[in-house]
Formats: structure tokens, sequence, C-alpha cells
């Protein structure tokens, strides 16, 4: 059995080795090939080493196997083949008995597929349109693609908080040292300095080097830089901003102009009927003036508080107090004139950030056109449902009434400047208004309509949007 | 009531001012009549024929814009002349004269009006 094995040792052992093996004598003639070597390289006999590996007519220049004939030292190196392969070569000198280097024997392992890969992760790490580094426990930064350079500047060997901050301390929610503690991946978003100066917004994912450690040495982090997309965002806002002075500008000239038409309707009613003696005349004259005063007033106090360009004032409110507040504030008014106010669904949950004022001012713009559209109803039973409640980490208040609805141009048009269907009782500013707080809030607002069967309002502002704009503030 | 009258329908959303046009043109001769949107304008343009329809633009059910392309795609009532009234945009003046799908209206009077020039325009188209 061991003699099998001696034999098997001696005579497959050298072919069963997953290395290219050969032997070269002084002449760099190969004297010993395993089968491994002539499969990749074919027949070996009678050539010289550079014939059968590099299929070439005279020596490599600086031969490391020649080398090491030379001092008689072991070496390793890594050998291209046919620009496509590649081989880690360990060359082992065999000296006779005067201490001569007689042979060099070289162990070769392919490592084209490992090289291949190196080679596309390289391109990668510097290609890639985002910064990357490579960070240690102690948060500082071993390795960094051309991309952070150019933007942070020279980065490797400090800590991240420096290159990225030009801070002295680690930031108070560092994701990386959240992936060095629970081997997960983390994402956060932050505002870096360039190498200039300059804000740099980015979103980083921090990932550990071996995922699911908690103990792992290295964390890669992968950053996005999302400054131009700031950038655009605010260009965005401040051009819809200034859309939507001008469109107020000219929706305030078209309700003024026929505020004015009116004014002047009622000053040559009554001041024919004054001329002619007619009291009727003189009284419809006065209360046509009375009339578009009124409008005036009411403009102007819904164009104040449409233009107040504020950030919301976030307070811990309990939302259900809120509804509670405005059913209050409304049932009786609704009542008489015969339309039902229902408390609907109250989950709000706890106290959560809101602009106290400002929602309440939403859901009054909203309770009061849902009564305005059930008295514009012939429907039986008019009524008007609030409810608030969190779904999907948002809080969402609802308006629903069953009055008149909407067609599909007046879908398209409630929340413009000025418009309403009321005539002359509307200024057609209140969902415009409801609509731009509940945009401050980082919410939206969604409507849902049907002609002849009525609408439902809802608002839905998410509530880590409000979290954030609290910390901010 | 002067049944030689000319009769003058007036289309506006606001009852003010259908109230003092209607007022203008009755102390000066004329009849008037009025409806509050496009839709309704079409109906008494049908019915009563009237001689010279003021127009507003901006109406919350059916436009003025709107009922212009209904008169222009109406034969029978397709010759009578408009005068648009309204508080919309001077710009609009051009935009509307160049219409293919709507007649070019007869004048164009930004609100508020100017009394003596609105009704000699009145005059001048009705005569």
């Amino acid at each position: 059995m061991i003699n099998n094995m001696e034999e098997w040792l001696r005579l497959k052992i050298l072919d069963e080795v997953p290395l290219l093996i050969a032997v070269f004598d002084r002449d760099r003639n190969i004297t010993y090939a395993n089968s491994r070597f002539s499969g990749k390289f074919g027949d070996w006999t009678n050539k010289k080493c550079y014939e059968a590996i590099k299929k070439a007519s005279a020596p490599c220049s600086g031969c490391e196997v020649n080398n090491c004939f030379k001092d008689g030292l072991p070496r390793k190196f890594e050998e291209t083949v046919a620009h496509r392969d590649y081989l880690m070569v360990h060359a082992i000198p065999v000296f006779d008995s005067q201490e001569r280097v007689t042979h060099v024997i070289t162990m070769s392992d392919d490592i084209t597929d490992i090289r291949t890969e190196q080679m596309e992760c390289a391109i990668f790490f510097e290609r890639v349109p985002s910064y990357i580094s490579v960070i240690r426990r102690d948060l500082t930064i071993i390795k960094a693609n051309d991309n952070l350079r150019d933007t942070f500047g020279e980065c490797v060997e400090k800590k991240c908080y420096q290159a990225y901050k030009k801070r002295n301390a680690p930031c108070e929610k560092c994701p990386a040292a959240l992936s060095f503690s629970d081997g997960q991946e983390h994402t956060a978003t932050h505002v870096g300095i360039a190498q200039d100066g300059a804000e740099t917004h980015y979103i980083v994912t921090t990932s550990p080097l071996i995922k699911g450690y908690k103990d792992c040495q290295y964390v890669v982090e992968i950053m996005t830089d999302i400054t131009r997309f700031k950038a655009l965002e605010a260009e965005k806002l401040e051009a819809e901003r200034l859309a939507a002075v001008g469109q107020t500008v000219a929706g305030l000239a078209h309700t003024v102009k026929n505020i004015l038409m009116g004014i002047e309707g009622g000053m040559y009613i009554m001041s024919s009927g004054i001329e002619n003696n007619r009291r009727d005349r003189i009284h419809k004259g006065w209360n046509m003036l009375q009339r578009n005063i009124e409008k005036v007033s009411s403009l102007v106090k819904d164009f104040l508080s449409f233009a107040k360009g504020r950030k919301p004032e976030l307070k811990m409110v309990n939302p259900n107090d809120l509804v509670s507040e405005i059913l209050e504030l409304y049932t009786e008014t609704a009542r008489s004139i015969g339309v039902t106010l229902k408390r609907g669904d109250m989950s709000g949950g706890d106290e959560i950030p809101l602009d106290k004022e400002g929602i309440h001012t939403c859901l009054t713009n909203l309770v009061s056109n849902a009564i305005d559209a059930c008295q514009m109803s012939t429907a039986g039973e008019p009524m008007v449902v609030i409810s608030v409640r969190e779904e999907n980490g948002a809080i969402v208040f609802e308006v629903k009434d069953n009055g008149v609805g909407m067609d599909y141009d007046v879908k398209q048009k409630v929340f413009t400047t000025f418009f309403t269907t009321k005539g002359g009782k509307g200024t057609g500013l209140g969902l415009l208004t409801t609509s731009k707080i509940v945009q401050e809030h980082g919410g939206k607002i969604y409507l849902q309509s049907e002609q002849g069967k009525g609408s439902i309002f809802r608002v839905e502002i998410p509530k880590e949007r409000l979290y954030a704009m609290m910390a901010n503030s | 009531m002067n049944t030689e009258a000319k009769k003058v329908l007036i289309v506006d959303d606001e009852a003010d001012v259908l109230e003092y046009l209607s007022s203008l043109l009755e102390d000066n001769g004329y009849r008037a009549i009025t409806a509050m949107d496009g839709r309704e304008g079409m109906e008494k343009v049908r019915v009563e024929k009237p001689d010279l329809i003021c127009l507003d633009i901006t109406m919350p059910e059916e436009t003025g814009v709107r009922m212009l392309r209904n008169l222009h795609d109406d034969n029978a009532v397709s010759s009578i002349p408009v005068i648009i009234v309204s508080g919309v945009d001077p710009r609009f003046k051009d935009f509307i004269e160049h219409r293919k799908q709507v007649n070019p209206p007869a004048a164009y009077f930004e609100k508020p009006v100017n009394q003596q020039e609105f009704l000699s325009a009145v005059k001048k188209i009705l005569s």
C-alpha cells in the first residue's frame, strides 16, 4: 500500500499539482516539464524556455530565471504570456556539490482570472462616477480613487472627517461607524467641504469589507455627489417661485379688474339713481359697492396669507387634537345650513412636529370648501367627513364630501391661482394656500373627485421629513 | 320698452358686471339680456337672436373662448358681432384676433370699461 503510494507520488504528483512546473539548465533548455506545462505551452522537447513559453526566437531581457542562475536566490515574479495570460512564477535554484546553480525549477500559478478581476475592479474603482474609499476601524482612509482625490484633495492616511469635512472630530451620525459596529450596510446624506472650499452634497453608502461580521477591519465608502442636483433643485424652486409670482400678479390684476368693474358699476347705478331720484337704484348701487369693497378686503386677507412665505414653525402637536378643533369650529355652522360634519378615523397616533397654524389653515380651507360643495349639490343628506391616520410613515389628513364633485376641467385648475367656482364669493386662493402650506411641510395634496358624487382631498406628510425639518431648524 | 330697440346679450359670471352693463345699455336705449356662462350664453343666442354680444373670457363653466368657437361653428348665429369685455391680459387681444377657429371680435375692452368709449363702440357696431 505504502509502496503504491510512494510510486504514485514519484510518478504522478508533479503532474497532479495545480501548477505549471518546468526545469531549465544554464543554457535555458527545458529539461523537464509536467503535463500541465505541456498542456498550456505544447511540446517543449528540445526547446529553449523563450521558444516554448513566449514563442520568441531570442531570450527575454531581464530574464528572472537567468538572474536566478546568477545570484542563486529563489524569487517570485509575475510573467505575462501572449498579452493575455498572467502567471505567478516561483523560481528555485538547484545547486550541485560545488554550490553552483545547475538548474532552475519554476512553479507557475495561472492567475489570469484573478488578474482580470483585479483589473476590472481597478477600472471600476477609478472610472465609476463616484467617490470611493476604503477606511480602517480608526476611520483612517487607506485607499481613495482619483475622483475622491480630485474633489477632496489628497486623503490617504487622513481621517475621513478631516478629508471630507475639514474637521477634527467624527461626524455625529457616522454610517461607517455603524457598519463597523453591526457589520451591515448603511446610507446617509452628508454635506462635505471640497478642497476648493465648496459645499459638496453627497449620498454615502458604507459597506463592511466582510459583510455580516461585526469586527470587520475595513469599510468601503461609496459616495455619490449630488451637489449639481441640489443646485438644479434650488434653481427649479426659484424658477417655479418666479413663475408663481408672475402668475399671481397676472391673476391678481384680473381679479382686481373685475372688482373695479363692480365698483364702477355700483357707482354708475347709484349716481344714476340719485340723478333720477330712484331709490331702488340707489339701494342696488350701494349694495354693489358694499359687496365689491368686501371682496377687496377678503382678497387682501387671503392674498397676505398666501404670500406669507415662511418656514413652518414646527412644534409637537397631536394631529387628532387638530382635527377635533376643526370639528368643533365647524359643526354648528355646517348644521345650520343642513350639512352634517362627521368625525372619521382618528388614528393620527402620537404627537408629531407640525406647524399648528398652517395645518389649521389647510383643514379650515378644505372643510369650508367641502361644505360649499355640499351646498352646491342637490343630493340628499349632505355630509363632510374629516379623518386623520398614520399610513406608511406619513400622517394623512382626509376631508371627504358628497357634494357637487368636479369635472376634468375643474380638477385641472383647482390648485391654480385665482381659480374659483364660487363666482364672486371665492378669491381663488384657498386651495393654492393649502397646497403651499402642505408643500412647505414636505408633503403632498391629492384630489379624487367625481362630478355629482363628491370629492376627497388627502394631505400626506411623511413624518421623517417633519423630524428632519425640526432637526434642521 | 322700445320693441325696436337693438338687443344686446351680456355674458359674464359676475352678477355685478351683468347688473352694471345691462343698466348702462338700457339707460342708453338698448335691450339687455344676460347669461352667466358660455353654455347659457349659447342657449340665449339661439333663442333670442341678439344683435350684439358682450362677452367675458374667464368663466368657470364654459369660457368665452369656447363660446366664440361655438358661435363661429354655428352658421345661423356666426354673423352676430361680439365685443369682448374681459379682465384678462391685454395680450389676449392679439391672440384672439388671429385665431382661425373664431371670428375676430368687433371690439375689445379691458375691465373696468370706459363708459363713453364702450357706448360709442356699441353704437358704431349696431348702426
